[in-house]
């Protein structure tokens, strides 16, 4: 049975009913390993059964359930590994799947007359593509070592983490194609068509959601670890 | 008009603060970024952070400071600030509002007031066709000629060429060259070959 629920959600209330409530909790299952077939069992039985750290899954849960974003108070029981591990993951994602799919539908669905546009339109999608690339797999090259480096006390020099700027151009970039597929692209309203835009909408909702936890969750758990290990030094 | 426009909250009752988000989410046609804060005690580093256009806050948890020096401390001189009402307040107080909202305003009360305080500036230039010397510049464009390059060319100021890029981002709601030569292939305004 569902309970009657306000608010957050808790280890103790039942996986099946989260993902009911919320199906983009589905997405964040998946970049944790944990499959489905949970039958009833709760959030925190699930969570410990796949070794999956219960307060950082809450913690991403939470903070995309919450649309209106009042800005979560300082998670100090998150895993810092298990949250890079979710982040990885979640890059791999997008540039794997993600965006490669959409590139895959999108040719289906261009106006075969229009050779010209097409080639603007792709060239559009690919530099999208590839910014959000080079962002991504600087923060697997450069960030993740970096943390991982601060957690085991090695690194004492200071690396400049700037998210929230290059979040807001990737996603006023996807934001800003979808608008000129509509407004401008001469293609049939097909269900082809229709089938493109619901993944782009979903895809923007996807980006905005993992930037927030890259900036509510991951960033300040990096400002904390920094502090601490500049007043032990 | 597309642009998307941060709207903070500050109001300690959840049911009257849900409320009031519930409403702005009822109003089409502009893209908002609502959120909302709880405690007095975080409004100036949530300020800080998020830079709203809008601040729409409960006077009676705000009466003792003045509204201009919080503008001031976060930053943000342009933040319109909006008193939501929920009981009697003295007009000395609400004077310092940009606006006021009643809980029991109607929602096109509330929409219309919102409007007029975000979009004031912008009122007169309504999106419309572009000019020719906006499709010209268009096309300089994107074959990848620089303000400079295209101040020469039409014989224009740089000056003048920057104002008519920011009107033609603002009409068309397209921000950069990619997304602008996809419209100019629509529109006929170039070949592929020449770009």
């Amino acid at each position: 049975m569902n309970k009657f629920r306000f608010g957050k959600y808790g280890e103790t209330d039942v996986m099946s009913q989260l993902i009911g409530e919320n199906y983009p909790a589905l997405l964040v299952m998946s970049r944790f390993g944990i499959a489905l077939g949970f039958g009833e069992k709760t959030i925190g039985d699930v969570c410990r059964e796949n070794s999956v750290d219960v307060h950082t899954f809450l913690a991403i849960i939470n903070l995309i359930a919450n649309e209106n974003r009042i800005p979560p108070s300082f998670e100090t029981n998150i895993s810092i590994e298990s949250l890079i591990d979710y982040l990885h993951n979640s890059h791999d994602f997008f540039l794997n799947y993600r965006l490669p799919e959409i590139r895959k539908k999108l040719l289906k669905v261009l106006n075969k007359d229009e050779d010209d546009l097409n080639k603007a339109v792709l060239g559009y999608f690919d530099k999208f593509v590839s910014e959000v690339r080079k962002h991504m797999m600087n923060e697997n090259r450069k960030v993740f070592p970096y943390v991982k480096s601060l957690q085991k006390a090695e690194n004492k020099n200071k690396y400049s983490l700037v998210f929230s700027k290059p979040h807001e151009q990737i996603e006023m970039r996807l934001a800003e194609f979808k608008n000129i597929l509509i407004k401008y692209y001469p293609a049939q309203s097909t269900h082809e068509i229709n089938d493109v835009l619901f993944d782009i909408f979903n895809c923007e909702k996807d980006l905005a959601s993992h930037n927030a936890v890259e900036e509510y969750l991951f960033l300040p758990a990096i400002v904390e670890l920094e502090n601490k290990i500049r007043k032990l030094s | 008009m597309n642009h998307l426009v941060k709207i903070a909250i500050l109001e300690p009752s959840i049911i009257i603060r849900s409320g009031i988000v519930s409403v702005l989410h009822r109003m089409n046609g502009v893209r908002m970024d609502i959120f909302e804060i709880v405690d007095i005690a975080q409004l100036k580093s949530s300020l800080n952070r998020e830079k709203p256009d809008l601040l729409i806050i409960n006077p009676s948890i705000w009466n003792i400071f003045s509204l201009q020096q919080l503008k001031k401390e976060v930053a943000n001189p342009q933040m319109k600030c909006v008193a939501l009402q929920n009981s009697l307040t003295d007009n000395i107080t609400l004077k310092a509002y940009d606006e006021i909202i009643s809980i029991y305003d109607s929602a096109e009360q509330i929409s219309e007031k919102l409007t007029k305080l975000i979009f004031e500036p912008e009122k007169e230039n309504k999106p419309e066709s572009l000019t020719f010397r906006e499709k010209e510049i268009i096309a300089c464009v994107i074959k990848g000629l620089t303000n400079k390059q295209i101040a020469d060319k039409l014989h224009l100021s740089s000056h003048t060429v920057i104002s008519h890029r920011r009107n033609i981002s603002t009409k068309l709601q397209i921000h950069s060259t990619a997304g602008l030569t996809i419209y100019a292939i629509v529109n006929k305004l170039v070949n592929l070959d020449e770009i």
